[in-house]
């Protein structure tokens, strides 16, 4: 673990389940609207989400609500380990 | 419209309608999805006749992105509104004053309801009601919408109903801009309720009703508008940025009031709304559910209880009583002939309506209420995600198309949902082709469900197979880009047997008010046809394509034109059919007749939403192409199956 930079940003989609993060930044790469609607949805930078699953959607909960997103979308959420 | 009405308003499923029938008494579809109110509703309140009470789509964002949250937008604009009572999820505190920051700018006077709190406790979550009320300036009630907890305290509380406090400031450009705008909109196009200050800063998040609505009462000053608009734009003050602030406050908000303790072990109703979803148990369960639906709608409702309506019931009791009668009383042949003959209203409209359709109707409408309020439908999105993106949509396209197997015209209401209108467009067309309606699907299965299980299945695999071509080339055809799935998991609850009682009773009603009359205007046709002559012309004029390509029983032609009127009344008359047809000729007259025209009702829909023209395209595609694939079914399974 003495090698592992907690700080280093990863996708979303690439967290194991069980895995606790902190959201970081949502990539360019999401569309205007999508991104309003994932911020609406609470996963917005500084919020703790758990990742639940990852197949055949990843899966998330953000407070007390279960969020699903397709991969090509939680692949451009970046969080950090926490 | 001088009288005045107060809005519920709020996120999607948080129980703005339960709240809505609790104070006005009135019954709109309740669900555990978010999405099932997709337009306004009004009813006068109990406790005050003279008030509409006015229960609007439920509200992912302000400003209004989908068609669904445009209608609750438009009520905003335009309802002559005393208050606004803001439903929120109570352990979902943050997104509910996301909104709140939002209506506060608007300045209407408002109450905030905290729904579910229950639920909320049950996951060790507590908001101080009280603090929160202090914070906002405006009274804050819990309740448990469900169980009429807090309904009285929330009715008092309308009368301290009063502007809510701002929630925050904005960045300085934003500030810039929003004052900028609200001068330009005090100027040119003050609104009689509304803050200047809200609508400008709904301006600045490109809301389309709130644009519309500048444009219209602007006229020439909304050029200067949208030149300021675009100048913020270029400084960075865009509609996502202006969201994030609002969450920001209501973050902030939401830690100051809200207590939380941990808790021991995941709730159950986690643990089971993660197995409907995960890579391996999903699947046998989905196959356990489409089982019991068989078994209960399939079997026991098309099979057991119409035996013992149609036959038992109809066929030895009342229909032999009333022909007795009717031919003792009624001098007239042909009335007699109306009223009981062949094509009579009683023993064909009536028989077929009561008798055959009824019993299937209500089975689907008790197994399908309970699906709907454990949180299930909702989860298909997410299996049915991978699939749909093939035709060009994503998992959300799900629900219109399961409730579409209750009632297509509805459905094609409930894509509204969907965030586009390509997406839209191309579920209406799948949803007009291939998805049978519960009273189809029921027949289908009953007549299906008789012959064999491999039957059954032909139909299946032809119909998703039909769904995904035309899918495939719909989605190919319809310029436009897909937009990836981001959907919230509604919680997985016990269905509560009032609610889908009152469903199930609410859709019989209103499939009784809808169904009779066209099915005895549909005997009506097919009698005058008959006594006239026409329908054996009718016959022999059909017979190169029902009997040469589709091979089906010259008299076939007769449920085809039944078809034109509803789709279900056509497979109704194929039914009557069956002792006459073959394995084969059973599934490839079930496979035209569901692909065939959809009933008038949802065509007036598809018109109503999408326009004439987009309707008739549609009808001129889907009858010939029914025809096609059933004909190319027909010479497949006689060579392969016979």
């Amino acid at each position: 673990m003495s090698t592992h930079d907690h700080n280093a940003r990863v996708p979303l989609a690439f967290l194991l389940p069980g895995a606790r993060a902190q959201v970081n930044a949502l990539g360019d790469e999401i569309d205007a609207t999508q991104r309003e609607q994932i911020l609406a949805y609470g996963l917005a930078p500084g919020r703790p989400v758990t990742v639940l699953q990852q197949h055949p959607m990843t899966l998330v909960m953000v407070d007390e609500v279960e969020l699903a997103l397709e991969s090509s979308v939680a692949r451009h959420v970046w969080v950090t380990r926490r | 419209m001088t009288a005045s009405a107060i809005a519920l308003v709020g996120n999607p499923n948080v129980g703005k309608s339960v709240l809505f029938h609790r104070l006005t008494g009135a019954y709109v579809n309740v669900s555990n999805y978010p999405g099932t109110t997709v337009e306004v509703a009004r009813a006068s309140a109990r406790f005050d006749a003279a008030v509409d009470l006015i229960d609007t789509p439920g509200v992912l964002t302000l400003p209004a992105r989908s068609d669904d949250e445009r209608a609750t937008m438009h009520a905003l604009l335009h309802e002559p509104l005393r208050a606004v009572i803001q439903v929120g999820d109570a352990k979902n505190l943050r997104r509910t004053l996301t909104l709140t920051a939002l209506l506060a700018e608007l300045g209407v006077p408002a109450v905030l309801a905290l729904n579910m709190h229950d639920e909320a406790s049950a996951r060790g979550v507590t908001v101080d009601a009280q603090a929160l009320s202090n914070a906002l300036g405006i009274p804050v009630v819990p309740t448990v919408a469900t169980g009429g907890e807090g309904i009285a305290q929330l009715t008092r509380a309308l009368t301290d109903a009063r502007a809510l406090q701002p929630l925050l400031h904005y960045d300085t450009d934003t500030e810039a801009a929003i004052t900028d705008l609200a001068n330009r909109i005090t100027r040119h196009a003050p609104h009689p309720r509304l803050n200047a200050r809200g609508l400008a800063i709904l301006y600045l998040g490109q809301d389309s009703e709130v644009e519309a609505w500048l444009a219209e009462a602007a006229g020439d000053q909304i050029t200067g508008m949208a030149s300021a608009r675009a100048a913020a734009q270029t400084k960075g003050v865009m509609p996502a940025a202006l969201a994030h602030e609002r969450g920001e406050a209501a973050g902030t908000l939401t830690a100051r009031v809200t207590a939380r303790t941990a808790q021991a072990s995941p709730l159950l109703a986690h643990r089971i709304g993660q197995l409907i979803i995960h890579r391996f148990w999903a699947w046998p369960i989905l196959l356990g559910v489409l089982f019991v639906v068989y078994e209960f709608v399939g079997v026991f409702g098309a099979g057991t209880l119409v035996g013992l309506m149609e036959n038992d019931l109809f066929g030895k009791i009342l229909n032999p009583a009333v022909t007795t009668f009717v031919r003792a009383n009624i001098g007239v042949p042909w009335i007699a002939d109306l009223l009981v003959g062949e094509y009579g209203l009683w023993t064909m409209g009536m028989t077929y309506a009561l008798a055959l359709i009824l019993p299937i109707v209500t089975t689907f409408f008790i197994i399908f209420g309970l699906l709907e309020d454990s949180g299930y439908f909702a989860r298909l999105s997410v299996l049915a995600n991978r699939l749909f993106k093939l035709i060009g949509l994503n998992g959300r396209a799900v629900l219109p198309m399961v409730l579409g197997l209750g009632c297509v015209t509805m459905a094609t209401l409930t894509t509204r949902i969907l965030h586009s209108p390509r997406e839209r467009l191309i579920t209406i067309f799948l949803m007009a082709l291939a998805i049978p309606c519960s009273a189809q699907l029921g027949v289908v299965l009953g007549l299906l469900g008789g012959i064999s299980f491999t039957a059954t299945l032909i139909w299946v695999v032809s119909m998703v197979g039909v769904l995904m071509l035309a899918g495939f080339l719909a989605a190919k055809l319809i310029p436009g880009r897909r937009i990836p799935l981001v959907t919230e998991m509604p919680p997985i609850r016990l269905p509560l047997f009032g609610n889908v009682a009152k469903k199930t009773v609410g859709r019989i009603k209103w499939y009784l008010i809808e169904v009779i009359p066209l099915f005895l205007l549909g005997t009506l046709i097919m009698f005058l046809l008959n006594q006239f002559g026409a329908l054996p012309a009718i016959i022999r004029a059909g017979e190169p394509l029902v009997s040469g390509w589709l091979g089906l029983p010259p008299e076939a032609s007769a449920a085809f034109v039944m078809g034109f009127l509803r789709r279900d009344f056509g497979a109704t008359g194929l039914f009557a059919l069956s002792h006459q047809l073959s394995p084969i000729q059973a599934v490839v007259g079930m496979v035209t007749i569901t692909l065939f025209v959809p009933c008038i009702a949802s065509v007036m829909m598809i018109v109503k939403e999408q326009g004439w023209k987009i309707a008739a395209a549609m009808i001129a595609f889907i009858v010939p192409f029914a025809f096609l694939i059933g004909g190319l079914l027909n010479h497949l399974l006689r060579a392969v199956w016979a």
